[in-house]
């Protein structure tokens, strides 16, 4: 063999290796794809569109006898709506539920955008990590017992009334506990921490050189907030109003400890959706049935989401994620 | 009033309104530390003095010490088989282009969307058919789907940061698929899964509903303070309280020290 056909070999050798390694080697094409997404999508199949796709089904089964059958029946759904003014009053429950998270979700917005304000452009830059950690912060503790916080502190002889009283202020005493208002004190206190994050990233995500310039065409700052802040902030402001009331109508956990279920409000000593459907579910042992109720609380939520998207300006929705 | 005056009238505005806004949200958990360590039965002023007796009865009692135990088993074990699946999906979702990427990663998150009433409800259904309710490992089954969603979301943050030549280079080096991931892929997301199997601990770990529906008599530690809570007035929950809100505190450094470096990271580099 001479030199030069020897060099033909390894150079064909290499063109034919070349292309094979690579091949073998394009990130794209690996079995590794396949085998890192089966346990995730596996789990999900099982535990996620499982049981929300047996939701959807389980509110049309009947009950016989304390079991449920698989059926295609309305009555559930019939038995509700025939509930909706008489007897159990789901109606009162539904208006109720939207009573408390609406102002719920707008009030925790509004404290919220007034709180990410204060921080962007009021703390320097050097404190304002320390000020979001802080905020965020209570995030991390346990709901359940921070509602119980609450009523150590609402409560008729609770931490706020009997300091009063040791400190010879009695006729300011305060009646919040066992009414709607304790309810969305308790819901404010969950999503703060939440919203806080959606709307630092929306407002510190505002230009600058926007407000500058607005200062130095001689807008006061009112106006550079009303015709600059404010309308760039929108977007943000939507999804956090209607992502608190997302969060609140589905909560049951406020209304029954603060609330203590049939909590007091303009509407009355009603409680909320939630807390009936959890009472149904307790008392009753109609299965289908409770899931019928929380299939229209999914309705009720997907009507809320619809409503909201509906203030979000076309030119910025999905703009930015 | 002068420029700089009222500018100055309106920063001292904004503190104020922080500083009344973190009475808001520090209020309660003050308080309920507080009361956890006074003679008080009822907790209102005037403070009676310090005791420890709640801790004592609450470890006489037993129950709730019986339910932080349940937690102390499901929620570490949920959490590190979600931050399991959830590290090799965000590595799949990471490295991989295919269709439906964006989709598959909003299914994976969507769990946490879901309001908790509404997939408890979902899961008894199903589970109760399955004959697979009623037991801590029913509970287990659903936290893993929880948490799988916040642990993907921090892993995911911190992979997007690999620059992709890594990976290849070590390719180029010789080194398998396998070892590339071991000695290149893991090393530096390690920050990501630490972070987020803390906040997968964490979203288990206070979760009440989805616990309250399935998990029958095997109580977590929420479910168990609930039932108490809407029983009796007992300090020993204060006690309780106070040891969770330690835990929660533990995690939470642990968060500053692994997952904010992430968030922060890029702006503290571009500005150095």
């Amino acid at each position: 063999m001479t030199v030069a056909e020897h060099n033909t070999t390894t150079a064909m050798d290499n063109a034919v290796s070349v292309p094979s390694a690579a091949k073998v080697r394009t990130p794209n094409q690996s079995w590794l794809k396949e085998l890192c997404l089966a346990p995730a999508m596996a789990w999900y199949a099982v535990f996620f569109f499982g049981p929300l796709g047996f939701f959807m089904w389980f509110g049309f089964w009947t009950v016989e006898e304390y079991t449920p059958v698989a059926d295609f029946s309305l009555k559930n759904y019939r038995e509700i709506f025939s509930n909706l003014f008489v007897g159990s009053r789901y109606a009162w429950g539904i208006a109720q539920s939207l009573w408390v998270a609406l102002p719920a979700a707008i009030f925790a917005t509004t404290f919220t955008y007034l709180v990410v304000l204060a921080i962007v452009y009021g703390v320097s830059r050097r404190y304002q990590r320390l000020a979001l950690l802080l905020m965020v912060a209570p995030f991390w503790s346990s709901y359940l017992l921070r509602l119980y916080a609450w009523q150590i502190i609402l409560a008729r002889e609770g931490a706020i009334n009997s300091f009063l009283t040791t400190i010879g202020l009695r006729e300011w005493h305060i009646s919040l506990m066992y009414t709607q208002i304790a309810t969305r004190i308790g819901l404010i206190h969950y999503v703060t921490p939440i919203l806080i994050i959606i709307l630092y990233v929306t407002v510190s995500n505002i230009d600058r050189a926007l407000i500058d310039v607005s200062r130095n065409l001689g807008a006061t700052r009112l106006q550079t907030f009303r015709k600059v802040i404010l309308p760039l902030s929108r977007t943000g402001l939507v999804i956090s109003v209607s992502f608190a009331a997302i969060i609140c109508l589905g909560d049951f956990l406020s209304g029954s400890l603060l609330g203590g279920g049939g909590g007091t409000s303009l509407i009355g000593r009603v409680p909320t959706f939630p807390d009936m459907i959890m009472s149904e579910y307790a008392s009753s042992s109609n299965l289908p049935r409770t899931t019928a109720m929380a299939t229209i609380l999914v309705v009720i939520m997907l009507v809320v989401l619809a409503i909201s998207f509906r203030f979000m300006e076309p030119a910025t929705k999905g703009g930015r994620r | 009033m002068t420029e700089s005056g009222e500018r100055k009238a309106w920063i001292f505005a904004a503190r104020f309104w922080l500083g009344i806004f973190l009475v808001f949200l520090y209020l309660p958990i003050f308080m309920l530390i507080l009361f956890s360590m006074q003679k008080n039965q009822f907790a209102s002023f005037p403070l009676m003095g310090f005791s420890t007796e709640w801790y004592h009865k609450l470890f006489r009692d037993g129950t709730l010490i019986k339910a932080l135990g349940n937690s102390i088993i499901v929620s570490p074990a949920a959490a590190t088989v979600a931050t399991m699946i959830s590290f090799l999906a965000a590595y799949a979702i990471n490295r991989f282009e295919f269709r439906g990427r964006n989709v598959l990663t909003g299914i994976f998150i969507m769990p946490v969307l879901i309001p908790g009433l509404i997939l408890g409800v979902a899961c008894l259904g199903l589970l109760s058919r399955l004959h697979l309710n009623g037991e801590l490992y029913s509970v287990f089954l659903m936290h893993v789907l929880l948490t799988t969603a916040p642990a993907l979301a921090i892993i995911q943050l911190r992979l997007s940061q690999l620059p992709r030549s890594h990976e290849e280079a070590a390719w180029d080096l010789g080194a398998t698929e396998w070892q590339a991931l071991r000695r290149v892929v893991i090393p530096w997301a390690l920050p990501g899964i630490v972070g987020g199997w803390l906040l997968a601990f964490t979203f288990s770990f206070d979760e009440f509903l989805i616990a309250w529906f399935v998990a029958g008599f095997d109580q977590t530690l929420p479910v168990a303070i609930f039932s108490v809570l809407k029983a009796v007035v007992d300090p020993s929950l204060n006690a309780i309280g106070t040891i969770v809100f330690l835990i929660s505190g533990i995690v939470l450094i642990g968060v500053e020290i692994f997952v904010l470096p992430l968030v922060f990271g890029r702006e503290s580099t571009s500005s150095s």
